[in-house]
């Protein structure tokens, strides 16, 4: 069974709509990136698929369970890492851990915490309290109580923040591994590099929206196929010079400018249109393919008007929901 | 042990064992130290009988259970909902009323340990007059329900504001209003205002059972009015807390 399906997820908080059409889907043993700048919806998106929340439109099943309906039943079967992450700070990790395995029903001893804690890299003194524990120390203890009760499903919310490259590298070793094993993975991250190392698919989402899901690589492929350049500007570019209709700026600064040239207009045809137009260019760099081109360009468009998008995660072709 | 037990014993070995815990309980062992040397030392002075001694130590260790339990109520959820410490046990397998349960559970803990800490002082100050047993069983039958019972509020205020200040500042205005009647004159008590208040006032309603017991040597379990007041306002509170952690959202 899918152990996570979320369909044109709306949900308000205070009144206020936060998401408005959110749709991803992580099946067994796949590892999905949850993307999007801050304030798009992320975290919310994530505790309305672990119950914590209730939705005011759409559906989501957690193993084919409502997870607003049977939230104590399914958390058995999902770990969680949340950011903000908590502790006791008076509790040492093992007795932290014992405790929580405790509302888990899952009955650890000494050597099977040891294990959990080396899982995930930590190896604090045994007395030590949670208080004393690096930034690094706790991401990490966060990790091993959210595998505490072997989930089939795994929602982490920025679990490499705080470690070392080192560290990174091991948590995704662990998470690979999990999704070997068939273990579902969100994550939500803002490290790119997470995503294209770990991810099959990622879901990216603006304004409480999804504006493109689908396979990584076919994401890259699709959205890397406009021309994108770097340009390096002497000042900012004047108010009443804007960009030509093939010429669509992705992000600029006071130094330089991103943008996409549309593929009918050739690049030296395009220069001539911004420089005649009043644009201090000085340099103009080719800007490789990658996640970030397409985080930047699907986020920066905003949300595809009404059924211009399929956020169908699963179909086989890339569906990217860009807006014109 | 089961998921409320596991919570029970966290709760309670926060409360008394971790630094903050043993502070509180410093604290309330000077505060009773000060309470019973001014109280023996105005009956050595004989400006106080035994049993008003007695009286008045059985509603400052009440007046200081609720106090601790509007602390400790305060810090359970919504200080915990700061610190963030919260949502892993939002997101644990865990009935609302478990989690309920298992917060109010170490708070009685506290107030037990709270009563075996009380004793010896009450000993000190009563032991040579009369009615300090029954005085004692009073305490425990009426101060709980009062004491816990605040515990309750500020568990379920703090779930509905989600500020550990915001939670005490108004759960201590409702404690220091219910325990005026420990400062107010008997005049002000017989007033018609005073009547109305000490009836439906669970704090008024311990008071006037120790009262009953201690200084006018009626048997503890007669004090059924006072109790079902305890009781109604203990109920009513925990009714109060169950609906706020229930709707409880991150």
């Amino acid at each position: 069974m899918t152990p996570l399906a979320i369909k044109n997820l709306g949900l308000a908080l205070g009144g206020e709509p936060v998401l408005r059409d959110v749709s991803l889907t992580v099946g067994a043993g796949e590892i999905v990136g949850l993307l999007g700048p801050n304030g798009a919806g992320k975290t919310t998106t994530m505790l309305a698929a672990v119950g914590l929340l209730p939705r005011t439109a759409g559906d989501i099943a957690v193993f084919g369970q409502d997870p607003w309906e049977h939230g104590t039943g399914l958390r058995r079967r999902i770990g969680v890492l949340p950011d903000p992450n908590g502790f006791y700070d008076w509790m040492t990790a093992r007795d932290y851990l014992t405790f929580f395995a405790g509302l888990y029903d899952a009955d650890l001893d000494a050597a099977s915490v040891t294990r959990r804690l080396d899982a995930v890299g930590l190896s604090p003194p045994a007395r030590q309290p949670i208080g004393a524990f690096s930034r690094g120390m706790r991401q990490r203890l966060g990790l091993a109580r959210a595998l505490i009760a072997d989930p089939l499903l795994l929602v982490l919310d920025e679990p490499t923040n705080g470690l070392d490259p080192r560290g990174r590298r091991e948590i995704h070793d662990l998470l690979a591994e999990r999704a070997h094993a068939g273990v579902g993975v969100l994550l939500c991250t803002h490290i790119l590099d997470d995503v294209e190392r770990l991810c099959t698919h990622a879901s990216f989402i603006a304004g409480g929206r999804t504006v493109a899901a689908g396979r990584v690589d076919d994401l890259v492929r699709t959205h890397a196929a406009q021309p994108r350049f770097r340009l390096e500007l002497s000042g900012p570019v004047p108010p009443a010079a804007p960009a030509p209709a093939d010429v669509r700026v992705i992000a600029h600064d006071q130094g330089w400018a991103v943008v996409d040239l549309d593929p009918a207009v050739t690049p030296d045809a395009a220069w001539r249109e911004l420089l005649f137009l009043g644009w201090p260019i000085t340099a103009i760099a080719h800007e490789g393919g990658g996640l970030e081109d397409v985080y930047l360009s699907v986020v920066q468009s905003g949300p595809p008007p009404a059924g211009a998008h399929t956020t169908n995660a699963r179909s086989t072709a890339p569906q990217t929901g860009r807006a014109a | 042990m089961n998921a409320v037990g596991l919570l029970a014993r966290k709760e309670a070995g926060e409360l008394l064992l971790s630094s903050r815990g043993l502070g509180w309980l410093l604290a309330v062992s000077v505060v009773l130290s000060g309470f019973g040397l001014l109280l023996i030392g105005s009956q050595e002075l004989s400006l106080l009988d035994n049993a008003q001694v007695v009286y008045d130590m059985l509603g400052i260790v009440t007046g200081l259970g609720a106090l601790l339990a509007v602390a400790a109520g305060a810090d359970a959820i919504a200080g915990e909902r700061e610190r963030g410490s919260l949502l892993p046990l939002l997101l644990a397998p865990i009935p609302r009323g478990g989690l309920l349960l298992g917060k109010i559970a170490g708070q009685a803990a506290a107030w037990a340990v709270m009563l075996v800490l009380a004793m010896p002082y009450l000993w000190a100050v009563g032991s040579t007059g009369q009615n300090m047993i029954g005085g004692g069983i009073a305490l425990v039958l009426l101060g709980t329900p009062v004491a816990l019972g605040f515990g309750f509020l500020a568990l379920g205020l703090g779930a509905r504001l989600g500020s550990s200040r915001g939670t005490l500042m108004p759960c201590l205005i409702l404690l220091l209003l219910s325990a005026s009647p420990l400062l107010l004159g008997p005049s002000l008590r017989q007033s018609a205002i005073g009547v109305a208040f000490d009836t439906v006032n669970p704090f008024s309603a311990a008071l006037n059972a120790y009262d009953a017991v201690v200084i006018d040597g009626q048997g503890a379990a007669s004090q059924v009015w006072h109790g079902l007041v305890a009781l109604i306002w203990l109920a009513g509170t925990a009714a109060f807390a169950g609906v706020g952690i229930h709707r409880l959202r991150h």
